[in-house]
């Protein structure tokens, strides 16, 4: 029985890293080969400046929510709420700006309402992991129950309709350039880094991966997994409200249903990014090139005059395509169990199927 | 508990205790009920579907697509038929990828659902059909009984109520009584020992997902023939709220548990909410919110339940609610 699980840990061993480079060299060749095939086929010239601009402005609302929901499934678990968590920050922002009327120029007032939108996402974060942790209600529930809460409660707060935004220097966030590059573009390449710092250089973002990859050891490392667990989905809670911002000073408005579809997209982006959806690897570097992948995606279909169902049709090929390779190429390794389960104490010799992965995420 | 809130919320308002309304919200169930039924199987094998939804909805259009557009004469069992089997084989492609690969279900059934309703609306068409075949305009006029109320109203019990009870006690016995059954609570316990005990996962999965689909597209059927338009924008969205009620229902989203009473009381519960915020007068968009709360608060209560049991008892003893 040992060597059995020696040999396992062993091939693990070998073979995570040839997954991990595997992974994100194949999301590179990926991209260069949809932006190939889009400059050929695209009636309107596909690679030029005005392009990748506007697309830098698209992908970083949903490239955001990937972040949030790489975070709760490097835990093993996964956040469902991160596009109502997204709608209602937004929604606070714009309504403490409309009240208020902020003028241009008044950065501070600016601030502190963009402060109380990041806050309520932060908040809300906190709701999921006291569910989570406390109630001891699964993530995927819990996210389901707090998305339609949210949603709810944005609802009523709007009455169903949209908030608006006419302050000039918000506005500018979302749709102004630096040296050519949009602003919110910035704010992702820096969210991102700042993210992958997180993960890979602090303690917290250490423990955040161990509790994912193997939960029970963890527990027995003296680590305190409900804590982790809470400042995890605290962190989502606030990429989710960023993403809000965002998208509340691009499109001048908030709206509590705004992004129904970025939920599958999220969830797509993260698995094309490599992330492994039982907890435990992930990089920052894959889900922000997947994240920008399906952004060429969406734009090339868009050129070539496809229709959105069409690009809905392709999310969903494009993660079971991913999810069945990955199976497919680690088979007899990589035993996806059938759902994750919460470990109760598994002391079948040998056994404890897609816990080999290496809980070290490198950028 | 459910019972509790049903009488709760019924002393609130006093036009609730009428008949009509108990038929006007069985009415409502039947749609959600189907549905729920077919959640019911995947959530006690330990798995989730999303994609019912898009299943329905698919078939239930289409179906009404190819009736109206080849004018065949039927009679009103045909069209469910057509699109159960259309659902029986969306089912059975979600259950085939599933089985074969072990993919996590979540992510597999939001795929299906984006394709599968991408592929409707880019396909078979994004209009909302306001006429239906007459085989199932008919359906709305059959009742199984009339009642004329003291007051002048006319109660109707929609005939639907016949083939959705014949569905759940054909789920019941399902569940309970045969080896398929027993297999099913066994996988959604612990997948692992259920391999090694001898069940044939695989195949266990692929019936699941087959059952749930071919139940989604009657659902999809009884839709659009209750609401009296195939509009293909309907139905997906409100996945949650089938959930919704199974989990209320006391199925546990780990597997291993759950009985139709319970699933049948759920959806009557979601309704009942549903139909007691209209006649309360609250706005429609507090619906969300509270289906959301009563989630959660359902949720917590029944994993707080669980930790007050020892955790080996779920796995053996199949449909212990």
């Amino acid at each position: 029985m040992s060597s059995f699980v020696f040999s396992r840990d062993f091939t693990s061993r070998l073979v995570s890293p040839l997954q991990r480079n595997r992974s994100t060299l194949r999301l590179v060749v990926i991209t260069l080969l949809l932006l190939t095939a889009f400059t050929i086929f695209s009636p309107v010239p596909f690679l030029g400046v005005i392009n990748f601009q506007s697309m830098g402005f698209q992908v970083t609302e949903v490239a955001l929510l990937s972040l949030a929901m790489m975070l709760s499934m490097l835990t093993g678990g996964i956040d469902l709420s991160v596009v109502s968590i997204m709608n209602l920050s937004a929604i606070m922002t714009a309504k403490l700006l409309a009240a208020n009327r902020v003028p241009a120029g008044a950065w501070g007032p600016l601030l502190l309402c963009i402060g109380a939108g990041v806050g309520v996402g932060v908040m809300c974060g906190v709701l999921n992991g006291l569910l989570i942790t406390r109630a001891r209600i699964t993530p995927i529930l819990a996210t389901l129950g707090t998305m339609q809460l949210l949603n709810g409660i944005a609802i009523i707060w709007t009455r169903g309709t949209s908030v608006l935004v006419s302050q000039d220097d918000f506005i500018n966030i979302g749709n102004g350039t630096i040296a050519g590059i949009p602003i919110p573009f910035a704010i992702l390449l820096v969210t991102s880094v700042a993210v992958a710092l997180l993960i890979n250089r602090t303690a917290l973002g250490v423990r955040l991966t161990l509790v994912g990859a193997n939960p029970t050891a963890a527990r027995f490392s003296g680590l305190d997994n409900n804590r982790v667990l809470l400042l995890t989905y605290m962190t989502s809670g606030f990429l989710a409200a960023v993403a809000g911002i965002v998208i509340a000073s691009r499109s001048a408005s908030a709206n509590p249903d705004y992004g129904a579809t970025y939920i599958l997209l999220a969830i797509v982006i993260v698995v094309l990014g490599g992330v492994n959806p039982y907890g435990g690897y992930a990089t920052v570097g894959g889900v922000v090139l997947a994240a920008i992948c399906l952004q060429i995606v969406g734009s090339g279909f868009n050129f070539m005059r496809f229709s959105l169902f069409a690009y809905e049709i392709a999310q969903g090929l494009i993660v079971i395509g991913v999810l069945v390779i990955d199976g497919l190429t680690d088979r007899g390794i990589f035993r996806f169990p059938l759902w994750p389960k919460k470990r109760r104490s598994r002391d079948v010799a040998g056994s404890t199927p897609g816990e080999e992965n290496d809980p070290v995420a490198r950028e | 508990m459910i019972l509790i809130l049903a009488l709760g919320v019924g002393t609130i308002n006093h036009s609730f205790w009428s008949v009509s309304t108990v038929f006007d919200i069985f009415r409502n169930s039947f749609v959600n009920l189907i549905f729920a039924l077919g959640v019911l199987v995947v959530l006690a094998s330990g798995g989730i579907d999303v994609s019912f939804a898009a299943i329905g909805i698919f078939a239930g259009y289409a179906t009404a697509v190819i009736f109206l557009r080849s004018r065949i004469e039927v009679s009103v069992v045909v069209p469910f038929i057509v699109a159960a089997a259309m659902g029986l084989i969306l089912g059975l492609a979600n259950g085939a990828v599933i089985a074969t690969f072990r993919l996590p279900t979540l992510i597999v059934t939001l795929g299906t659902q984006g394709i599968i309703r991408g592929a409707l609306l880019l396909y078979i068409g994004a209009k909302a059909l306001g006429q239906l075949p007459d085989a199932l305009e008919t359906l709305n006029r059959i009742d199984l009984l009339r009642l004329q109320l003291p007051n002048g109203d006319l109660a109707r019990l929609n005939i639907m109520l016949i083939p959705v009870v014949i569905l759940c006690v054909l789920t019941e016995l399902l569940l309970r009584y045969t080896v398929l059954g027993r297999g099913i609570y066994a996988v959604g316990g612990d997948v692992e020992s259920a391999r090694r005990a001898g069940f044939p996962v695989a195949r266990i999965q692929l019936f699941v997902y087959t059952f749930v689909g071919m139940l989604a597209g009657m659902a999809g059927m009884a839709h659009v023939a209750l609401s009296r338009q195939a509009n293909p924008y309907d139905l997906v969205g409100g996945e949650l709220n089938v959930i919704a009620a199974v989990v209320l229902g006391g199925a546990s989203l780990f597997g291993g548990k759950g009985s139709v009473l319970g699933t049948v009381l759920g959806v009557i519960l979601i309704s009942l909410i549903h139909n007691c915020l209209i006649l309360l007068g609250v706005p429609s968009f507090w619906e969300r919110a509270t289906i959301g709360l009563l989630l959660l608060i359902g949720a917590a209560a029944q994993a707080l339940g669980n930790l007050r049991q020892p955790t080996m008892n779920t796995v053996a003893t199949g449909a212990v609610r």
